[in-house]
């Protein structure tokens, strides 16, 4: 019996004598970092910028609304990722832990450079967690983080978690979490991409123009939802900070730029669309919208033929849409109106995700993952190996099916005119 | 005056008092001179010492052996004054206060026979000895009996004695063990035997609802402290007459009475076997409880899992023996013992068998959770917060972080101290006395919880962990194995504090080899699922089966008559075609 509690015990204290708690960290000796920036250095390879999380001032509330008020915010001019946080270690009191990190960002600058090496530290690194969205900011890294000063709620990560998330609902940004940028970036049939992010310059909405919108690029004689890039929408008050659109990659190095819009038309042919609202320009008065409520009804199916050693590449979409509002009130919801109005649609889509692709064309981003399909017509690697998809890629031809087809009328069933002193007046 | 001032300054000698000292017992000092003798190393002496030692113990043991043998030998004498001479001696008369000897004489045929009766005071029912003991014997054996008395003995039995058990006894012992348990002994002049009439009438808690394990849905009757209730109240729901109660006595001096319960034609005969040695085989002098039992019973003293099972509630008793098992009734111990018992009897209540079957699991589930929390709950709290606070939410290691910013103590002192805290007003509430109780709540309420919170002591995270741990604790619906999980959970909490999770799942290994490891009358306790056993062992897995699927007994016990029911129980689903018989019947 002696034996056997001695079997017992000899265990418990050996892992006690042999790990004795070495890594142990209490939570509170921890300092955990939410946000991480990466900026050229003037002097030496990066500017790191750090946003930790102050919990007592989170959990009692005081986090939002002034600038900074649920956060600290350090800068440092360093030569690599890790020598940084033990330069930051020697200032900042508590350990730094960027297991609970939510976003990196990366200025546009060092994105053009390459942010490969960056991107397979984090990866390899323990702490960093998968789940963290990797972003591009317009200007600066450094400017963006500070200018995160979350109103809705006290906690900034919950606002990282929340913002990089809403390309669930908008369509503008996309799902750029680190595991599914490592994965695009070493991917030999897709190109990896990031959000975009960038800080507001407007301080009095009078003073708002349309000089940074990509609306005369579309042809359009003023801009819809989708026609900006981060950093650019006309707004005023509240947070700075803003996510729209995405950066391509190739090879780790950004190449290119996409607004909302395009990010919008990437997600459908991606396949991470899940809803939104999108304006349609009306088909018998074109200074009118007409407003529906997209859904994805099926995953894209995406289909690449060679053709004189050039890739065709074809993409089907299937959506659903609810009408949201009519503006011109014209009986669109009749039996006989409804495929003039999703002929509209379709034409619509597909018109700008043939300018979008287009545009990825000469990038050499095969964003929406066309090399997939072609992928899997080769039986051995060496084969596709030889294909040199993503050279290829510039050559393309694309085809694109938009198939959409509106299900609901929302709460109304058919439009009735508003009655005026002068008749029945259209709204 | 001056004496006054003088009794209160001058030195005054204190008053001899006579001081009690407990003096050795005379083996005790010559064991201990022995050893002084010993140390002084002389060697010659020593020889004739250890002869001198062991000579003395013989003594000695000859001298303690003598008066049991003759007790236990000597036979009733015929005459009567001898049997008072011995029986006073034996029961210290008059020294014994509530031993009561009444002599008296008996009228047989115009000639007085002189008799005494001899019993306990408090153990015995008066009316019954005055009533149909004294008086018939007394005063009716005047009555004219009409055929011819062959011999005073079977007179006195046969027509003076209206007792229901009268026992005739030719020696003493067999009388004072009556007369010890609640009897009468009556002893009659001229006769080489007595007669021991059973009068038990001692004061006795009823039948009342137990207390440790009660039930909403299921018969609400308890054991008490008396053996025959308590069979009696098994036989109440087995009215089997197969159901053997086999009476055993454990401890020389305390004479517990035991009862053994066991099904005949069920039970396996090698495990009634294993149990009737083992409780003829105990030899102690007292036997109080069956707790005590129940340690003398047990394979290993040191096993953290009970390996019989306890239980208040006659229904569950009489399952289980109906299942194989064997039960322990231990006289003055309101809780039975039953034996084999496995880890799954042990996490049942009897609820689950008497509710609907997905009602019952919910119970089951709900309690299976409490267990794992009140096990795993404040080690896997430390193991995270100190090794993976990457599992957390952000936001909860952010309100952690928070609330702990203030608290001067590492995490496992802070959980350490709140876990004794609670242990500590658990114990107390057992103790406090009842109309005080209620303060224990308000002070363990309001000043370990608010005050302790208030006062930075503490963080308010972890005084959940540890409520949600007591809660957790109270589901286990044995009182065996809660306490068993109580001790295993500072062990986690150690584990978790060394080596986060790695400890946890050492920990967890550790425990589950010790688990499988012991066994229980022979069956491991792991049983339905650490040896994989037949599929059909009726209602001991985690799932039960619906009632008319427990068709058969638990594999493991290896009953006698392995099948419970019919294949068919419900006869009356299809009754017209089969009209009402099944393929066993046929």
């Amino acid at each position: 019996m002696n034996r056997k509690i001695l079997f017992f015990i000899l265990p418990v204290f050996l892992t006690f004598f042999l790990t004795a708690c070495f890594d142990s960290k209490e939570v509170d000796e921890k300092a955990y970092v939410v946000a991480l920036g990466f900026d050229k250095g003037e002097n030496n390879f990066l500017k790191m910028t750090l946003q930790i999380a102050i919990p007592s001032k989170i959990a009692s509330g005081e986090g939002g609304g002034e600038p900074g008020a649920g956060t600290a915010i350090t800068t440092v001019e360093t030569p690599t990722l890790y020598a940084g946080l033990n330069m930051i270690n020697t200032y900042i009191s508590k350990e730094i832990d960027l297991s609970h990190c939510k976003v990196v960002v990366f200025s546009k600058e060092l994105a053009q450079e390459g942010i490969h090496k960056y991107i397979h530290a984090m990866v390899r690194g323990r702490e960093f967690r998968g789940s963290m969205y990797v972003a591009v900011a317009l200007e600066s890294a450094e400017e963006y983080i500070q200018n995160v000063t979350p109103t809705l709620e006290a906690n900034p990560a919950k606002y990282f978690e929340m913002n990089f998330n809403s390309y669930q609902y908008t369509g503008f940004t996309g799902d750029t979490k680190l595991t599914n940028f490592y994965l695009l970036e070493e991917c030999s049939c897709r190109q990896a991409y990031a959000t975009l992010v960038g800080v507001n310059k407007y301080e009095k909405s009078h003073e708002f123009d349309n000089n940074n919108s990509t609306y005369k690029e579309r042809g359009r004689d003023r801009p819809l939802e989708g026609d900006f890039y981060a950093g650019q929408i006309p707004k005023v008050y509240d947070i700075k900070a803003e996510v729209m659109g995405i950066a391509a990659f190739d090879g780790g190095k950004m190449v290119g730029q996409f607004d909302g819009q395009d990010a919008l038309y990437h997600s459908m042919l991606y396949g991470t669309y899940q809803s939104s609202h999108i304006s349609v320009p009306d088909p018998k008065q074109p200074e009118n919208f007409i407003l529906l409520d997209v859904k994805q009804s099926r995953k894209p199916s995406h289909h690449v033929e060679m053709v004189n050693n050039a890739p065709v590449n074809s993409a089907e979409i299937k959506l659903e849409a609810d009408i949201l509002s009519i503006q011109s009130g014209i009986n669109y919801e009749s039996k006989e109106n409804i495929p003039i109005l999703e002929k509209t649609a379709e034409d619509f889509l597909e018109k700008g995700i043939l300018k979008f692709l287009e545009k990825t064309r000469p990038m050499h981003a095969d964003l929406c993952g066309f090399g997939r399909d072609l992928k899997m017509k080769y039986l051995l690697w060496e084969d596709w190996g030889k294909v040199q998809w993503l050279k290829k890629y510039a050559q393309s031809k694309f085809n694109v099916k938009v198939e959409l087809k509106i299900r609901r009328p929302g709460l109304m069933v058919k439009t009735a005119p508003a009655k005026s002193s002068e008749g029945d007046v259209m709204d | 005056m001056r004496n006054f001032l003088k009794s209160l300054l001058l030195f005054k000698e204190p008053n001899k008092a006579e001081k009690f000292i407990l003096k050795e017992n005379k083996q005790d000092t010559e064991t201990k001179t022995g050893a002084k003798d010993d140390s002084h190393g002389e060697s010659k002496n020593s020889e004739t010492f250890l002869n001198k030692i062991l000579g003395s113990k013989q003594d000695d043991k000859k001298k303690e052996e003598t008066p049991e043998e003759s007790k236990q030998e000597s036979k009733i004498d015929k005459k009567l004054s001898k049997n008072l001479a011995y029986m006073k001696k034996v029961y210290s008369i008059p020294v014994n206060g509530d031993i009561i000897l009444r002599e008296f004489d008996i009228m047989v045929k115009d000639r007085a026979i002189p008799a005494f009766i001899l019993f306990y005071d408090g153990m015995t029912d008066r009316e019954i000895i005055n009533n149909y003991i004294l008086t018939p014997l007394m005063l009716l054996s005047n009555l004219d009996i009409k055929d011819d008395p062959k011999s005073i003995i079977h007179y006195i039995k046969n027509h003076l004695l209206p007792q229901n058990q009268l026992k005739e006894a030719r020696k003493y012992v067999d009388v004072i063990d009556e007369i010890n348990f609640g009897g009468c002994g009556i002893f009659i002049d001229g006769l080489d035997r007595a007669f021991a009439a059973d009068v038990k009438g001692w004061e006795h808690r009823g039948v009342e609802r137990p207390n440790s394990e009660q039930v909403l849905r299921g018969p609400q009757e308890g054991f008490t402290e008396v053996i025959r209730i308590n069979t009696a109240l098994v036989r109440k729901i087995l009215k089997d007459e197969n159901l053997i109660v086999e009476d055993i006595i454990v401890g020389k001096r305390s004479k517990t009475p035991c009862s053994m319960l066991y099904i005949k034609d069920i039970t396996n005969k090698s495990l009634v076997e294993e149990m009737r040695r083992r409780l003829k085989n105990i030899k102690v002098d007292y036997m109080i409880d069956s707790g005590e039992l129940e340690q003398l019973l047990e394979e290993s003293s040191f096993s953290l899992i009970p390996q019989l099972m306890a239980t208040e509630r006659p229904d569950i008793v009489a399952a289980h023996i109906a299942d194989g098992k064997i039960g322990v009734v231990v006289h003055g111990s309101p809780f039975v013992l039953l034996a084999p018992v496995t880890l799954a009897d042990l996490l049942q209540s009897p609820e689950d068998a008497y509710v609907r079957l997905p009602y019952a699991h919910l119970l089951r589930f709900i309690r299976f959770l409490g267990i794992l929390l009140s096990l795993l709950l404040p080690g896997l709290f430390i193991a995270i917060t100190n090794f993976h606070q990457e599992m957390i939410p952000t936001d909860l290691v952010f309100a952690i972080e928070a609330s702990r910013e203030q608290v001067p103590f590492p995490s496992l002192i802070e959980l350490l101290l709140m876990e004794v805290m609670f242990e500590l007003i658990r114990e107390a509430g057992i103790r406090i006395p009842g109309p005080i109780g209620p303060t224990l709540g308000i002070i363990g309420a309001l000043i370990l919880g608010q005050a302790a919170v208030e006062a930075s002591i503490v963080s308010p995270i972890l005084i959940i962990i540890v409520a949600v741990t007591g809660i957790g604790s109270f589901a286990v619906p044995n009182f065996a194995l809660g306490l068993s999980f109580r001790v295993l959970r500072f062990g986690y909490i150690f584990l978790g504090a060394m080596a986060g999770f790695l400890g946890i799942t050492a920990g967890l290994f550790i425990q589950g080899i010790l688990f499988v490891n012991s066994k229980s009358f022979g069956v491991p306790i792991t049983v339905p699922t650490g040896p994989k056993t037949s599929a059909s062992a009726s209602s001991n897995k985690l799932i039960r089966l619906p009632i008319w699927k427990q068709e058969r007994r638990a594999d493991y016990l290896n009953t006698i008559n392995e099948n419970k029911q019919p294949k068919v129980s419900r006869k009356w689903i299809n009754y017209n075609q089969n009209e009402g018989k099944d393929e066993n019947e046929k």
